[in-house]
């Protein structure tokens, strides 16, 4: 008889784990999928939202930043340096959360609009946190300041031999994350009758890996890009006529986009929350919205990307509940 | 009124500004910031930085590379 090893089940109501890396979003180990009951009317076609947030350090950056440092580790990019990283927030936690157990230093840029909370998640998990103004360079520069700061860390005469750059934006070890994770469990969860995938403009690392993957196996998966407006308050998203397009964008796989405006996003951000009862962060809200205002066959089985939870964003739920839940 | 001193030489566009920007944060009205750096745009960056943010570029001189701004926090 042989002996239960929990390492190797994939029952998970079986499974301890030995390093909290294990619980990173993988085939072995996928995020689940939940139905959406109430926000999608039941005559329509199924959609499912895959919870990144339960991977360990909230977000499906994780997956990213497992793969970026695992990358350069391979190429021997780490030795002695110090990571630099531009982010909106979700994929410096993770690295800072990795690099921490790694025992590696690490300076995260992040847009000053973010929350506090983010911010401050950052500092607890040892980063050096630059919140850098959009507009720092007056003459000449992409509007993105964090990025810009990032890149002069490791080009400037100063500073270059002592730091590396993931760069999310370039490195197609972020695709490869999602080609190799994200697509497979979705295949694997649906039992290949996906017809349709909903993610965001952003690094776009998640929209190519699993479009690519998708694809490979089904041509007619439909592969839905959500994009936010100029000057939103969406973090991980991007609009791509005020953000400059990341190198790892396949526009050949995107077979759709649809804009989404703040209050539509907020709007059944709110909803999921009171409907669903799911706490997602206000990018899954306008991924979702997107979703439901596309029109799909009946055995269009959907599944829609929700990138974070809920919990760093109550500063900018505040903003948007006005007086509701208050006693009169 | 206090006195600020950056050394940005050898850092590239925004990381002089981005010093600056972090510095003015801090200081009081009236401080006295200055700042050196080799980046070549950086006189054009600090003085079209200063008009935006309301800061006083009291000078700005350049010789054999190297940039030195003064500038009065408003």
């Amino acid at each position: 008889m042989t002996e239960f090893d929990p390492r190797q089940t994939t029952n998970i109501r079986l499974q301890r784990f030995e390093d909290v890396r294990d619980l990173i979003g993988s085939p072995d180990h996928p995020t689940p999928l939940v139905r959406l009951n109430r926000v999608v009317p039941s005559e329509e076609a199924p959609l499912y939202l895959k919870l990144e947030w339960y991977n360990p350090f909230g977000s499906i950056k994780d997956r990213t930043a497992l793969y970026l440092l695992r990358g350069l580790a391979e190429r021997g990019e780490l030795a002695g340096r110090q990571i630099v990283e531009p982010t909106s927030g979700n994929t410096g936690i993770a690295l800072a959360a990795l690099t921490a157990i790694m025992g590696i230093p690490i300076t995260v840029t992040i847009p000053d609009g973010v929350p506090e909370e983010k911010k401050t998640l950052l500092r607890m998990l040892g980063a050096e946190v630059w919140a850098t103004p959009d507009d720092l360079c007056p003459i000449n520069h992409p509007k993105d300041g964090a990025i810009a700061l990032a890149h002069s860390f490791v080009e400037s005469e100063a500073t270059r031999d002592r730091y590396v750059m993931p760069n999310q934006y370039e490195n197609p070890d972020n695709v490869k994350a999602h080609y190799e994770t994200t697509g497979p469990e979705i295949w694997q969860q649906t039992e290949g009758r996906v017809r349709w995938f909903f993610a965001g403009f952003g690094t776009c690392g998640t929209l190519t890996g699993v479009a690519k993957y998708l694809k490979e196996r089904d041509p007619s998966v439909r592969i839905v890009a959500i994009e936010p407006n100029k000057g939103h308050r969406l973090p991980g998203l991007k609009n791509m006529t005020e953000s400059k397009e990341p190198s790892i964008l396949d526009r050949s796989l995107i077979d759709d986009i649809v804009r989404v405006d703040d209050e539509a996003a907020y709007a059944m951000t709110k909803r999921l929350f009171r409907e669903e009862g799911l706490i997602v962060g206000p990018s899954t809200g306008a991924i979702v919205h997107a979703a439901t205002q596309v029109a799909r066959e009946a055995d269009g089985l959907a599944v829609a990307i929700s990138p974070d939870g809920g919990f760093k964003y109550a500063s900018f739920f505040t903003d948007i509940l006005g007086d509701e839940g208050l006693p009169t | 009124m206090a006195e600020h001193t950056i050394d940005a030489r050898g850092l590239q566009c925004p990381a002089p500004i981005m010093r600056l920007f972090v510095i003015m944060k801090t200081a009081q009205t009236g401080d006295l910031v200055t700042i050196t750096a080799t980046d070549k745009g950086f006189t054009k960056d600090v003085a079209a930085w200063c008009h935006k943010t309301g800061h006083t570029l009291d000078a700005v001189d350049e010789a054999d590379g190297l940039i030195t701004a003064r500038i009065r926090k408003a």
